[in-house]
């Protein structure tokens, strides 16, 4: 078996050894603050119709311009972003109904809603080493400085599906900045077992716990379909993949490949060629668990699940591959629904 | 039956606890590994969202110590069967 796939099989218990004594310890920090259940969304009106786009940060969204298409069609349906899409989101004239945050995180992922007390180029490079989002890559602060206007001037027409998980840093930051926050659990475990830490959340904050899928991509996916309902959802930027020519040091695990493996960190990388654009995409490990992840979920979830991207490596059973603009003409857009604001 | 086992002459090599060695490099993988890990936990075989279950009137309180309004709808909402995925708005479950 090659290296990558081999180490990608050890990922759900490694995620769960990542996160679930911060995640826990970021519950009981955000306990205060939780005010409403991330059910209460099922309620508030969002977009119209069964019909919803989640947004990732993959590069597919830059390569094929799907913000500005998704902007131009007038959609009226529900938009649900992950965090790392929000700032592609607001520049590009898009304001999501919902944005999901889970990383617990106790620094970086502020940044995604904008930091206002970053005032110099931080140590850690995070965002300037990765291809996420190129506009963070280019001047660090100015895009933060951007991107704090946007969200103080958005926040108030944004609701955030958050996480207990997600760090008290972008808790304080979306209250700040006027947004809503409707709070869930992470599954951490087989709620079932008498030791579950799922059901010890629930039975310390009585919110649901959500299946989140190894990340934050897909979590929103899983709030679109098991809590606003949606049954017919269309994905961008989620690509779960690299770009062709993407260099290694620009993907998101390569400090950590490099110390777990040295010299071999190449192997653990995957290609594949895509069926639909006959490009040569690519994986680390985790990216290839989660798109075998999604993949499991959304084969027995009880929606459609339409990959939008024009890229990346979400193919297989379960997932229905079509253009952008196919999936947004056959969306109902009664008129006066606008939500693409310009 | 170790006890048996002993020689009754030294050996020049000096024996190295492998037991110790791979426990250390045990522990050095799953922390690298961990740091490679997601950002939000995958449980298989579970549903999409897990609503909690119906609380005896006195242990509702405690459930909803947060969220009123959440402990007022939870509900067991895997049905029981734990090989499908459960919850709203699936195949076998369509949302309430």
């Amino acid at each position: 078996m090659e290296l990558g796939r081999k180490i990608a099989r050890a990922l759900e218990a490694a995620t769960f050894e990542r996160v679930a004594a911060v995640g826990l310890a970021n519950a009981e920090v955000n306990r205060p603050r939780i005010a409403r259940s991330v059910l209460e969304l099922a309620e508030t009106p969002l977009g119209t119709g069964e019909t919803a786009i989640v947004v990732g940060a993959g590069p597919s969204l830059r390569r094929r311009r799907s913000l500005e298409r998704l902007r131009a069609s007038g959609f009226a349906g529900t938009v649900v972003a992950a965090d790392g899409a929000l700032g592609a989101c607001l520049r590009a004239g898009v304001v999501p109904h919902v944005v999901v945050s889970v990383d617990p995180h106790p620094e970086r992922i502020v940044r995604w809603f904008g930091n206002p007390a970053l005032t110099a180029a931080p140590a850690d490079d995070y965002f300037r080493r990765q291809e996420m989002d190129p506009a963070h890559r280019e001047d660090e602060l100015s895009a933060n400085r951007a991107l704090v206007e946007l969200v103080d001037a958005y926040g108030p027409k944004i609701k955030v599906a958050a996480a207990t998980s997600a760090a008290p840093a972008v808790v304080e930051r979306c209250e700040q900045a006027g947004m809503e926050l409707y709070w869930w659990n992470p599954m951490y475990d087989d709620y079932d077992r008498a030791d579950s830490l799922s059901r010890r959340l629930w039975k310390m904050n009585g919110l649901p716990c959500l299946n989140g899928g190894g990340n934050v991509g897909t979590a929103a996916w899983v709030v679109t379909h098991a809590v606003l309902g949606r049954r017919r959802i269309g994905l961008v930027g989620i690509d779960l993949g690299y770009a062709p020519g993407t260099p290694y040091e620009q993907t998101q695990y390569y400090p950590e490949l490099v110390e777990l493996l040295g010299d071999r960190y190449r192997e653990a990388f995957i290609h594949t060629e895509s069926p639909v654009t006959r490009e040569i995409w690519f994986s680390d490990p985790a990216y290839h668990w989660f798109r075998d992840v999604f993949l499991e979920m959304a084969r027995e979830a009880g929606c459609e699940t339409f990959n939008c991207t024009e890229g990346g490596l979400l193919e297989g059973p379960g997932i229905t591959t079509v253009p952008l603009d196919t999936f947004l003409e056959t969306a109902a857009t009664p008129p006066g629904k606008d939500r693409l604001d310009g | 039956m170790p006890e048996f086992l002993k020689g009754n002459y030294k050996v020049a090599a000096t024996i190295e606890d492998k037991a110790e060695a791979a426990d250390s490099t045990d522990a050095f993988e799953k922390k690298a590994l961990s740091r490679l890990g997601g950002s939000i936990c995958f449980v298989s075989k579970k549903g999409l969202i897990w609503k909690g279950e119906m609380q005896p009137a006195a242990g509702a309180a405690a459930a909803g110590e947060a969220t009123t309004r959440t402990a007022s709808r939870a509900t067991h909402d895997d049905n029981g069967d734990k090989d499908k995925v459960g919850g709203a708005g699936t195949k076998d479950s369509p949302r309430a």
